[in-house]
């Protein structure tokens, strides 16, 4: 016979964007929610809730992933970035904007900004993986990002001139 | 969203995931369809079991006439093995259609033809392949079965099994938008036999999205081995289709109705034998 579930709390302890953020959840506790109520890391949106906006990805342990389709307690012991970890990704050690955040607000690739955090951190790491993309791996690449403002048009433009 | 409440295990070996297998109990790989399922309720089991940090499950590794994949070797690492592109490469023509880039990150080879959906890209490619998944049982057997197939309870697939392709092969797909589950998915291959003449007995077809699961299609294979080296005719293949569905259900939803998908297979499958005869899988 099966037995009864009991939902016992289970510790878990990650690093997001450096910080070591500690908690006890339940299971059913989804990382996208511990990001943005435990950790404060409200950059994580969350659009559909079942991976297919792609607004709340973050990198865990360098790759990208949806965070509304982990649970928190499979983050367990892992490293998680979201954009405010932008700049690692990128590797720019320089102040204020990174060159992709540059390049967006250059080619106006956003507009309301609900997609732009995952869009960001997504794109960090293609470019980093694709140093020199074909149009056509960006367009794939873009696949799993939805943008309702800009007609992807710009954002596209906005990739291309960080990795000409 | 949040799931109806369920407990967590994270084991660290096979043996250890099969002995908290129980009926209401569900193993996690990528969860890239398992957790939408979660969060929309439409499943609830009592135990999530995942099974992420079990060690030695993310190898392709070539073996004797076989090519070995882990339960969890993901969507892009297939995509991206030279063994896939080299071997398989029906399946690495496949995967380029399954999911986008982030959720082939995450998502599972096991998992995706586990799950079965209707329209997924791999179960129509298993079919075409062949393949055989290898499945553990609480009591410690081993046993094969057709990958397309459903899993006897208390099981775990360890590995999938994917027969070296001998011949050219090809895939198609209708789909709604890039990257969305497929409407109609097909697979056909062709296993090049040097001892044997008639290379055209050997041709499989694996067609996915006309009904719930991964569907074999002898009697349309027959129709495309009769045609070669000419494109089969249309109204050819979907009579033979009409023949290899026989009495099973049609599948249908919001997306394409059953009357869409019947019209639409035959031109997916011709242009997958055409993808195939041209030599580009």
């Amino acid at each position: 016979m099966a037995p009864a579930c009991t939902e016992p709390l289970i510790d878990v302890a990650m690093t997001v964007d450096g910080a070591r953020i500690a908690g006890r959840v339940r299971p059913r506790y989804l990382l996208s929610d511990f990001l943005r109520e435990a950790a404060g890391a409200a950059s994580v949106h969350i659009g559909c809730g079942q991976g297919l906006c792609g607004a709340c990805t973050v990198a865990v342990d360098g790759v990208p992933v949806r965070a509304c389709l982990m649970l928190a307690a499979q983050a367990d012991e892992c490293r998680v970035q979201t954009v405010a970890s932008l700049n690692v990704l990128e590797g720019y050690n320089g102040a204020g904007l990174t060159p992709l955040q540059n390049s967006f607000r250059e080619h106006h690739a956003l507009q309301c900004g609900f997609c732009t955090p995952g869009l960001l951190v997504s794109t960090a790491i293609f470019l980093a993986e694709n140093p020199r993309p074909a149009r056509r791996a960006i367009l794939q690449h873009l696949n799993g990002h939805l943008c309702r403002c800009t007609g992807y048009a710009n954002i596209i433009a906005a990739i291309e001139a960080v990795a000409p | 969203m949040t799931p109806a409440a369920f407990d967590y295990a994270r084991p660290d070996s096979v043996a250890a995931a099969l002995a908290l297998l129980h009926p209401n109990a569900q193993l996690l790989a990528g969860g890239q369809s398992f957790v939408p399922m979660l969060v929309r309720r439409a499943a609830r089991p009592a135990l999530v079991i995942d099974i992420n940090r079990i060690p030695g499950l993310a190898q392709i590794e070539l073996l004797p006439g076989t090519i070995r994949m882990g339960a969890l070797v993901r969507l892009e690492q297939a995509r991206c093995s030279d063994l896939v592109k080299s071997e398989l490469a029906v399946l690495a023509a496949a995967l380029e259609w399954v999911g986008n880039p982030v959720i082939r990150r995450r998502g599972t080879v096991v998992g995706n033809l586990v799950m079965n959906a209707p329209g997924a890209e791999l179960p129509a490619v298993a079919v075409a392949l062949g393949a055989k998944f290898l499945i553990r049982t609480r009591d410690g057997n081993t046993t094969t079965n057709p990958a397309h197939q459903a899993l006897p309870g208390g099981s775990m697939v360890t590995h999938v099994l994917w027969p070296r392709q001998t011949g050219c092969g090809g895939f198609h797909e209708v789909s709604r938008r890039d990257g969305h589950v497929g409407v109609v998915s097909a697979a056909v291959s062709q296993n090049r036999d040097d001892s044997r003449e008639d290379i055209r007995a050997e041709i499989r077809v694996g067609l996915s999205g006309i009904c719930a699961t991964g569907l074999a299609c002898q009697a349309v294979a027959r129709v495309i081995a009769a045609a070669q080296p000419a494109a089969p005719e249309l109204r050819a293949l979907a009579e033979a289709l009409r023949a290899d569905i026989g009495d099973r259900p049609l599948y249908g939803d919001l997306q394409a109705p059953i009357k869409y998908r019947l019209q639409v297979a035959p031109e997916v499958i011709r242009r997958a034998a055409h993808s195939m005869q041209a030599g580009t899988a």
